[in-house]
């Protein structure tokens, strides 16, 4: 008895948390018809959602803006944060003080930093493009990256790093050699973090593209037009748009707690 | 790992020549590397983070309105902000959204913790399936949420109609609304106070359970007594790291209710102003304003957790 009422609430549970998800790619595949039924619960699944992304609406555009805007600024993020972690986890830089002004643009509310950089932006030529995007995710990223890659470093034995160096290498050679091996594995959930970050990311995309460097999300929110909100095609690239992060969700379970608390909690 | 003269030769620093070191040689040299290594980040922190700052402090200072000159009219922005009925109103709604939503989410998630914290079949598939929400893409969520909650399509009232209740239109009235729009969250970040918990509970003293135990304490007992106060520092993590990323909700308003509906919080407010009015002076004081209110509520609670953590030891 005890172990039916266990599994019941693990059931709702489960479906409560996976409803929605489900229903993503339940109503990409409905026919325009079937969308605004919700009564038929059996329905010829079709892919015409699907097909509309690719003729009507080509979306192609915006998934290739938003890997080239991940990517860029998730490699940026790294080259920034990296060596910077290394020296906070290492030398205490700036004794702590430095490291929390850095951790504390996380608390920034986004508007305070969209308002001056839109008009700076504008200025500059900026605006909708792919490189104003990248700046500005790197500005998102970089205090988590370097918080979590401080910690990461700081699991690495101090002593490992004096051998080698007294072994005769350089701080540089000790750092690629002997410390990057080590770091990698955390560097690889750091820059997963990032790329799943800048890929979400919607209120400076949405504020800083229009239509050259729209992404993902921006694509999304525009099927949202001034008459009727299309939810078929919206749904089918929901569906493309959740799928990666879906996967890094499932793969990287050991690590999202610890990702998401800056590593204050090991999950 | 490394023996004793592999390389050394190539990799050494070449012995010193007095006064004649490379840049290069100086910056990755044992007195500056650590420097050198943080330039890139300092650079990046005052062009993205004391640049912006200052700006929205100027400019609050400011009467500007686009494509005007800027006119300084001292503090007449924060006096404006601070007689404006619908400031107030938006602060209000976001304090209420912010315990209601962290009260739940803690609610929900000991008690999911609680439950999944046994050893059964297929524990490892169901906790997965329990961290899917985390990671999505707030926006298609809410995008998601709104079309399930729609009053003529939405499957919730299509479920609500099959067990004979009325149909709700969930986003059309503001009673409704603002919960549609902290459903959204609590669903989506739920499973974060659940896998902090579980991670607490994990590293529980296991000899002070048992003795608990052997002692016939009640199961009410142990968990004020023993499970809370060890959860403690946990606990006040959730709500500084919920209370950051809550103050500060965008996606989900813009996927539903677009700030209408009395649903309009405050970062919502500061982008209507800023972005749709272009107001900046104003937009600027009421971002010094927000930024302030996530500062004090982060210090408060930092504290907390700095004397929770001292009473965990």
């Amino acid at each position: 008895m005890r172990r039916a009422l266990f599994w019941f609430a693990v059931v709702i549970i489960l479906v409560g948390f996976l409803w929605p998800i489900v229903w993503v790619y339940v109503t990409s595949l409905k026919s325009v018809a079937d969308i605004f039924r919700p009564e038929k619960l059996v329905f010829s699944p079709t892919l015409y959602n699907y097909r509309y992304l690719v003729t009507v609406r080509p979306s192609i555009m915006e998934f290739r803006n938003a890997l080239i805007i991940t990517f860029a600024s998730t490699a940026l993020v790294m080259a920034v944060s990296l060596p910077a972690a290394y020296s906070f986890s290492r030398f205490n830089t700036g004794g702590g003080h430095l490291l929390f002004i850095t951790i504390s643009t996380r608390m920034f509310p986004g508007v305070v930093a969209a308002l001056p950089f839109f008009f700076l932006f504008r200025n500059m030529g900026l605006l909708d493009t792919h490189i104003g995007l990248v700046l500005l995710y790197l500005y998102f990223n970089m205090s988590f990256a370097t918080f979590l890659l401080y910690g990461f470093f700081r699991e690495i034995p101090e002593e490992l790093e004096h051998s080698a160096m007294v072994d005769g290498y350089s701080r540089l050679a000790t750092f690629r050699k002997v410390i990057f091996p080590l770091i990698r594995p955390g560097a690889a959930v750091t820059t997963i973090f990032c790329l799943i970050w800048a890929w979400n990311e919607f209120f400076f995309a949405f504020l800083f593209t229009r239509r050259v460097a729209r992404t993902v999300s921006v694509g999304l929110a525009v099927f949202w037009g001034s008459v009727e909100i299309q939810w078929g095609p919206m749904a089918a690239m929901m569906s493309l748009a959740i799928l990666p992060t879906l996967a890094a969700a499932w793969f990287m379970q050991r690590f999202i707690i610890r990702g998401l608390t800056f590593g204050a909690v090991k999950g | 790992m490394l023996n004793r003269g592999d390389k050394v030769g190539v990799e050494r620093e070449p012995v010193k020549l007095r006064g004649r070191k490379t840049v290069w040689q100086l910056l990755t040299g044992e007195k500056y590397i650590r420097w050198a290594l943080v330039v890139p980040l300092l650079i990046v922190l005052a062009a993205f983070m004391f640049y912006p700052l200052f700006y929205c402090l100027y400019m609050s200072f400011q009467f500007y309105v686009l494509r005007k000159p800027s006119v300084f009219i001292g503090m007449e922005n924060y006096r404006m902000v601070l007689h404006d009925m619908v400031f107030w109103l938006a602060l209000g709604r976001t304090f209420y959204v912010l315990v209601v939503s962290i009260a739940v989410e803690l609610a929900l998630g000991m008690g999911i913790a609680l439950l999944l914290n046994r050893e059964f079949k297929g524990q490892n598939t169901i906790r997965g399936v329990c961290l899917l929400p985390l990671l999505i893409s707030p926006l298609a969520m809410s995008l998601m949420w709104n079309y399930m909650l729609h009053v003529q399509f939405g499957i919730v009232n299509q479920v609500m109609v099959w067990i004979g209740l009325d149909r709700v239109e969930w986003f059309a009235s503001p009673k409704t609304a603002i919960y549609c729009i902290m459903l959204i969250s609590i669903w989506q970040w739920t499973p974060f106070s659940i896998f902090v918990i579980l991670a607490g509970l994990k590293g529980m003293p296991k000899d002070a359970l048992e003795a608990a135990n052997v002692d016939g304490a009640s199961r009410w007992f142990i968990f004020r007594k023993l499970t809370l106060p060890s959860l403690m520092p946990l606990i006040i993590i959730v709500i500084l790291l919920r209370t950051m990323w809550l103050i500060r909700i965008f996606d989900p308003l813009y996927g539903t209710t677009r700030g209408g509906v009395g649903t309009e919080l405050l970062d919502w407010m500061v982008y209507r102003i800023a972005f749709v009015f272009f107001d900046v002076g104003k937009a600027g004081a009421l971002a010094i304003f927000s930024l302030y209110i996530t500062i004090v509520l982060c210090a408060v609670l930092f504290r907390q957790l700095m004397k929770a953590l001292g009473a965990a030891r």
